[in-house]
């Protein structure tokens, strides 16, 4: 025998991919593949029941890790030198303001695809039994990436990180009983200092990143577990209980249906229990729409992952990440504004720190944890649950508009100025 | 309830306690190791130079302590906290309008640091100052005084 051809054997031992045997085994014998199923329904393939917002978001995740990684050569975390860094990356790094704006485009674009990703959930319905827990393990995964978000944002050390952490950890500092001390346990002291930014790198280098891919494997693997993606929308059946199988007890609703076993194909029994599987199954009929992850899945994710990449490289291409003037304690920058996706929170937090900066985003997080559990309607068909919409779509509208006020209505000193009235003088 | 049973039972409410106080335990232990013992920060009690340094009308602006210094003609000194109680920004003082004026969300406060607009949920925090043995003055961020307070020297 070919001596390469043995060793390449030795390291991938599937079947040729020409047979289905082989396309199966690519998925299970690999650890890095056998997330996926060997095979997928076909409708669940489609770019207009998922938007591949999940993955784009993984990929970005990815983006960020490699470029994060690669930041972390040039980077102090202690005051003077953390800006003095950031200059040398924008001004003498090979590829520094590239990698920077890579990263923190990514960032952002995380931010907003983390939350199409849920409003996709919500409006498909597919937080319903048996996926409500992994909506909850979603909601802490978009906690955790705006925390991230927030962290990576004091590094930089320019006037702009300064003041938003300054504003942002004194929110936390009017939760009630615990926040003067949660506030002193995140700075490492009575002021954002030297101290705090080095909490700050510690929990976005290892603490959050750690947490994020921890629930991101969970995440993934509840996908999997609770029978996939969710059918979309237009593939729903009437009655779907009579789908349930019973495995190893045949009953009267569901009887055992076993396909005619023929010498070319190949099955491995792991166990036999009785009871109801608590994940969504295949029916025989759906088992004749689905096809192979390789290559229909595989080339999918290929080409997203190309496609997110490209697109962040191509804008890191033309707007470079901002940089501000050095940390300055002494003069608040006037508007002083957070991060976009924390500026819908400054304007809460600008008409009451307690309700708007410590309430009412709690009640939200608690109320979007418990959606799958309080919403008891089992029917994920749009017509059949018009109020649970409208109420999401307030949720969402409230949230941009607040955003956009924030961000574009908001000038010197907080006061309401439209974005087509220049204001004089309004930086000191 | 038998023999087997309770010990059954007190066995796994041993291990349950045991299990219960050492993750207590450990996470009482991280919360202080998070908590640093010395802050090397500036000190809350310190001089800020001799009476005479400071004129008379507007306040002086102190940036690295965050304190405005008031110096009013046969009524003395008198210090106030630079930074909103809203969420720490600093303040400006306007002498057009003798206010304190918070760039972060608009709040306003009056001549003697009340609220007057805004976010804010109390008045600015007016600092205990005294003359030291040497004749300089010392400002006390940790005694909080009535604003009418005023030192004469």
């Amino acid at each position: 025998m070919n001596p390469i051809r043995e060793i390449w054997q030795s390291i991938v031992r599937r079947d040729p991919l020409s047979t289905d045997k082989g396309k199966s085994e690519l998925v299970f014998l690999n650890v890095w593949l056998h997330i996926h199923p060997a095979k997928v329904k076909r409708e669940n393939l489609k770019f207009r029941h998922s938007f591949y917002l999940g993955f784009i978001t993984f990929f970005l995740f990815l983006i960020l890790i490699t470029t994060g990684i690669a930041l972390m050569c040039y980077y102090r975390p202690y005051p003077p030198q953390a800006y003095q860094d950031m200059k040398d990356l924008q001004f003498v790094v090979f590829m520094g303001p590239f990698l920077r704006a890579m990263h923190r485009w990514a960032a952002h674009g995380m931010v907003v695809c983390v939350f199409l990703h849920m409003c996709r959930v919500f409006y498909t319905g597919s937080y319903k039994k048996p996926r409500q827990f992994n909506w909850v393990i979603g909601v802490l995964l978009l906690l955790l990436t705006l925390g991230l978000s927030f962290t990576g944002y004091l590094l930089p050390w320019d006037q702009l990180a300064y003041w938003a952490i300054t504003v942002g950890t004194n929110i936390g500092s009017y939760a009630p009983l615990v926040g003067g001390q949660l506030r002193e346990l995140l700075l490492g002291g009575h002021s954002v200092g030297e101290a705090a930014l080095l909490r700050f790198y510690v929990l976005h280098v290892a603490v959050l990143p750690s947490l994020l891919i921890l629930l991101t494997i969970v995440h993934f693997w509840r996908v999997r577990k609770d029978g996939g993606l969710s059918r979309p929308v237009w593939k729903l059946k009437a009655e779907k209980d009579a789908q349930l199988v019973t495995i190893g007890a045949p009953t009267e609703t569901a009887p055992l249906q076993a396909s005619a076993a023929s010498s070319n194909k190949t099955y491995g029994l792991m166990e036999v229990v009785t009871g109801k599987p608590i994940f969504e199954t295949v029916t025989p009929e759906e088992e004749e729409d689905t096809v192979f992850s390789y290559p229909y899945a595989f080339v999918r994710e290929a080409v997203t992952l190309m496609a997110t990449v490209t697109t962040i490289m191509l804008i890191s291409l033309f707007f470079s990440a901002p940089l501000e003037e050095l940390a300055n304690p002494a003069r608040t920058p006037n508007p002083a504004k957070a991060p976009w996706y924390f500026l819908g929170l400054q304007e809460l937090v600008s008409h009451s720190a307690l309700l708007g900066g410590v309430v009412a985003p709690g009640l939200m997080v608690l109320a979007l944890i418990a959606i799958p559990y309080l919403d008891r309607n089992p029917s994920r068909r749009p017509g059949e649950r018009k109020w649970i919409l409208w109420l999401f779509t307030f949720f969402v509208v409230a949230n941009l508009a607040l955003i956009v006020v924030g961000t574009f209505f908001r000038g010197p000193g907080w006061a309401l100025v439209p974005p087509w009235v220049h204001v004089v003088g309004g930086t000191e | 309830m038998d023999r087997r049973q309770f010990f059954k039972f007190s066995w796994g409410a041993v291990g349950v306690t045991a299990l219960v106080s050492a993750v207590g335990v450990s996470l009482a232990a991280v919360i202080r190791f998070l908590t640093p013992s010395v802050f090397y920060e500036p000190p809350q009690s310190f001089k800020i130079g001799n009476p005479g340094d400071f004129p008379f009308g507007p306040p002086t602006f102190m940036v690295e302590e965050k304190i405005f210094v008031f110096r009013e003609r046969d009524k003395g000194f008198a210090v106030a906290s630079a930074v909103c109680t809203h969420l720490g920004c600093t303040v400006a003082h306007f002498s057009s309008d003798q206010k304190f004026h918070c760039p972060c969300h608009g709040s306003v406060f009056g001549a003697d640091g009340a609220v007057q607009h805004g976010p804010a949920p109390r008045a600015l925090d007016w600092f205990e100052v005294t003359q030291a043995r040497d004749g300089q003055l010392r400002v006390d961020k940790d005694k909080v005084v009535a604003p009418n307070y005023r030192l004469m020297v």
